[in-house]
C-alpha cells in the first residue's frame, strides 16, 4: 500500500535518502530502523511531502507526490512527529480533534473516533482539558499519538515515539499501541526507533536505514548492530 | 496644563490611537502568520480612506443620506482587503516566503511605492476632505471641552469591537483557530491537512482589510493627501514593535501609549510631536527587545 521507488531526497544540499525503493503491505507493522541522523525522520517527512523529493512515492493506487502535502492526511495518514509538535494555545482534546475539523467529519463521527481514541489511550481523558503546552513531554507523545489516531486510518507514522520516554510510561506507551492493533487489524504502522529491541515483540518487520540507503533488516538487537 | 487641555490631550491621544491601532494590528496579525514585515501595508491604509473620500463625496453630493458614510466604510475596508491584498499574496508574496528578510521587506517596499503612484494617478495630488460622517454623529461637551462623537465615542469603540472580534474569531471559530496553528508551527498544521496557502491568504486579506477600515474611518476625520500612508505605516510599526510583533492585545496598549504620547506631546512639547513615538518605542525595546508584550521564541530548524 506504501511503495517507494528510486526516492532520492536532498536537505540543504546534502543527499539524505539515496535511490530508495521499498515497499510495506496494508496492515503491516514496520519498524523503521536507523542510527540518530541516519534518515528515519527525513523518510516520514517525505511521505507526509515537506521535502524536495525525485522519485516515485505510491500510496495505494495513488502517486502520492503528485498530491499537495495538506491534502495527503485526508488520504487517512496520520503523523506523530518525534518532537510532537503539539499546537500549545489549545486544549489536548482540540489538538487531537483538529484533524478531523480540519477534513470537515461530521459531528457524529468526530465523537465516534475520539471515544476510540480515549478507548486506546485512556489517560487522555485526564488530561483532555489541559493546555497542550502545559503537559509533560511523555504526556505529549500520547497525545501526539492521539491527534495521529483522528485521521490516519490507513496509515500511522510515529517518529521515535519512545524516545525520551520514562519506562512507565514507555510501557503505558506499547500498551496503547497494542490497543490499537487489537481495535484496528487494517491498518498500516512504521514506527521509527534507533533501538530495534524495543520493537521486537510489536513490529512485523524491520526495515534497516543506513547512510541513506533502507534494506531489510532483523528486530533482533543484536544482528542489527 | 489645566483640566480641559489634559482632557483635550487625552481625547486626541485617544482617538488617534484607535485609528493607529486598526492599522498596526493588520500589520502584526500578517507578521505573526506570514512572518512578512509589510511594508506595503500603509498602502491599504491611504487607498482605504481615498476611496471612501472619494465616493462617499460623491454620493453625498448627489443627496445620498450621510448615513450611507458608515457602510460605505465597511465596504470599502472589505474590498480593498479582498481584491487588493488578494492580488498582493497570491501573485507576490506567495513566491518570496521562502526568501531571505532582507528581500521580502524589499519587495513589500516595492508595493508600496508603485501603490503609491497608482494613488497619484487615480486621485491626484489634491487633498480629499469627506466629514459627512464625522459631522452627522454631531459633538459632546466633557470636562468643558466640546468634542465631537465620532472621534471620542465611535473610534474608541469601534477599535474595541475590532480588538474583541479578533480575539473571539482566532480562539472560537474554526478558521481563527487554524490561523493560530498555522502561526505556531507552520509544518505540524500541515501535517493534519490545515491548507497553509489559503491561511495565509485570508490572513493577508483581513489583515489588509483592518488597515483599509482604519483609513476609511480616519478620512472623516482628516484631509487624504498623498504621503498618508507612509506616515502610517511608519507609526503603526512603531506600535507593533512597542507591543512585540504578532501581539494582538499589546499592540492596543502600544497604541494607547504611543496615541497619549504624542498628543501629550503636541500640548507640551510640540516641537516633539514627530519624534515622540519613536522615543516611546526606543526606550520601550531598550528595556525590552523583544517588546511590551513579545516573547523571545526558539525558532524550530
Amino acid at each position: 500500500m506504501l511503495e517507494f521507488e528510486n526516492v532520492t531526497v536532498s536537505l540543504a544540499g546534502v543527499r539524505v535518502l539515496r535511490n530508495v525503493s521499498f515497499k510495506i503491505d496494508a496492515s503491516e507493522t514496520v519498524a523503521l530502523i536507523g542510527a540518530n541522523g541516519a534518515g528515519k525522520t527525513t523518510a516520514l517527512r517525505t511521505i507526509m511531502g515537506f521535502t524536495d523529493v525525485s522519485g516515485e512515492i505510491r500510496f495505494g493506487e495513488m502517486a502520492l507526490t503528485a498530491v499537495a502535502p495538506a491534502k495527503r492526511p485526508r488520504l487517512g495518514i496520520g503523523y506523530a512527529p518525534e518532537d510532537r509538535r503539539l499546537f500549545s494555545a489549545f486544549t489536548v482534546e482540540d489538538n487531537i480533534l483538529m484533524p478531523g475539523q480540519v477534513a470537515k467529519l461530521t459531528p457524529g463521527e468526530l465523537r465516534r473516533r475520539l471515544d476510540l481514541i480515549y478507548e486506546i489511550l485512556p489517560e487522555l481523558r485526564e488530561l483532555a482539558a489541559r493546555p497542550a503546552g502545559s503537559v509533560s513531554g511523555g504526556q505529549g507523545k500520547m497525545v501526539a499519538l492521539g491527534r495521529a489516531l483522528m485521521i490516519g486510518r490507513k496509515l500511522i507514522m510515529l517518529d521515535e515515539p519512545f524516545q525520551g520516554l520514562a519506562p512507565a510510561l514507555a510501557r503505558r506507551y506499547a500498551e496503547a499501541l497494542r490497543r490499537l492493533r487489537d481495535t484496528d487489524s487494517e491498518v498500516t504502522l512504521i514506527i521509527t526507533e534507533s533501538n530495534p529491541g524495543l520493537l521486537k515483540n510489536f513490529a512485523d518487520r524491520a526495515l534497516v536505514i543506513d547512510r541513506g540507503e533502507v534494506r531489510a533488516g532483523s528486530l533482533n538487537a543484536e544482528e542489527a548492530a | 496644563m489645566n483640566l480641559q487641555l489634559i482632557a483635550l490631550a487625552v481625547f486626541d491621544g485617544v482617538a488617534y490611537a484607535a485609528l493607529v491601532f486598526m492599522v498596526a494590528v493588520g500589520l502584526t496579525l500578517i507578521f505573526g502568520v506570514l512572518r512578512i514585515l509589510n511594508v506595503a501595508h500603509g498602502s491599504f491604509y491611504a487607498i482605504g480612506a481615498y476611496v471612501v473620500a472619494s465616493v462617499g463625496g460623491a454620493i453625498f453630493a448627489a443627496g445620498w443620506s450621510p448615513w450611507l458614510a458608515f457602510p460605505l466604510m465597511l465596504i470599502a475596508a472589505a474590498v480593498v482587503g479582498i481584491v487588493l491584498g488578494g492580488l498582493i499574496e497570491r501573485l507576490l508574496l506567495r513566491r518570496i516566503y521562502d526568501k531571505e528578510e532582507a528581500l521580502q521587506i524589499l519587495v513589500t517596499f516595492a508595493v508600496f511605492m508603485i501603490l503609491e503612484d497608482v494613488q497619484r494617478l487615480v486621485w491626484g495630488v489634491q487633498p480629499y476632505f469627506e466629514a459627512t460622517a464625522l459631522q452627522s454623529l454631531g459633538n459632546i461637551q466633557v470636562f468643558g471641552v466640546y468634542y465631537t462623537v465620532y472621534q471620542l465615542i465611535l473610534l474608541p469603540l469601534v477599535a474595541l469591537a475590532v480588538l474583541a472580534g479578533l480575539r473571539l474569531f482566532l480562539r472560537h471559530t474554526l478558521s481563527g483557530r487554524l490561523i493560530l496553528a498555522v502561526t505556531e508551527d507552520r509544518e505540524a498544521a500541515t501535517a493534519i491537512g490545515i491548507d497553509t496557502d489559503k491561511i495565509y491568504l485570508m490572513t493577508f486579506m483581513l489583515g489588509a482589510a483592518l488597515a483599509a477600515f482604519g483609513g476609511a474611518l480616519a478620512s472623516a476625520t482628516t484631509s487624504v493627501l498623498p504621503g498618508i500612508g507612509a506616515d502610517m505605516i511608519v507609526l503603526s510599526f512603531a506600535v507593533a514593535a512597542t507591543a512585540g510583533l504578532g501581539q494582538i492585545e499589546g499592540a492596543a496598549l502600544a497604541a494607547l501609549l504611543i496615541g497619549l504620547g504624542r498628543s501629550f506631546a503636541v500640548y507640551l512639547m510640540p516641537e516633539l510631536e514627530v519624534l515622540i513615538p519613536y522615543l516611546i518605542m526606543l526606550l520601550v525595546l531598550l528595556w525590552r527587545p523583544e517588546g511590551l508584550f513579545g516573547v523571545t521564541q526558539t525558532r524550530k530548524i
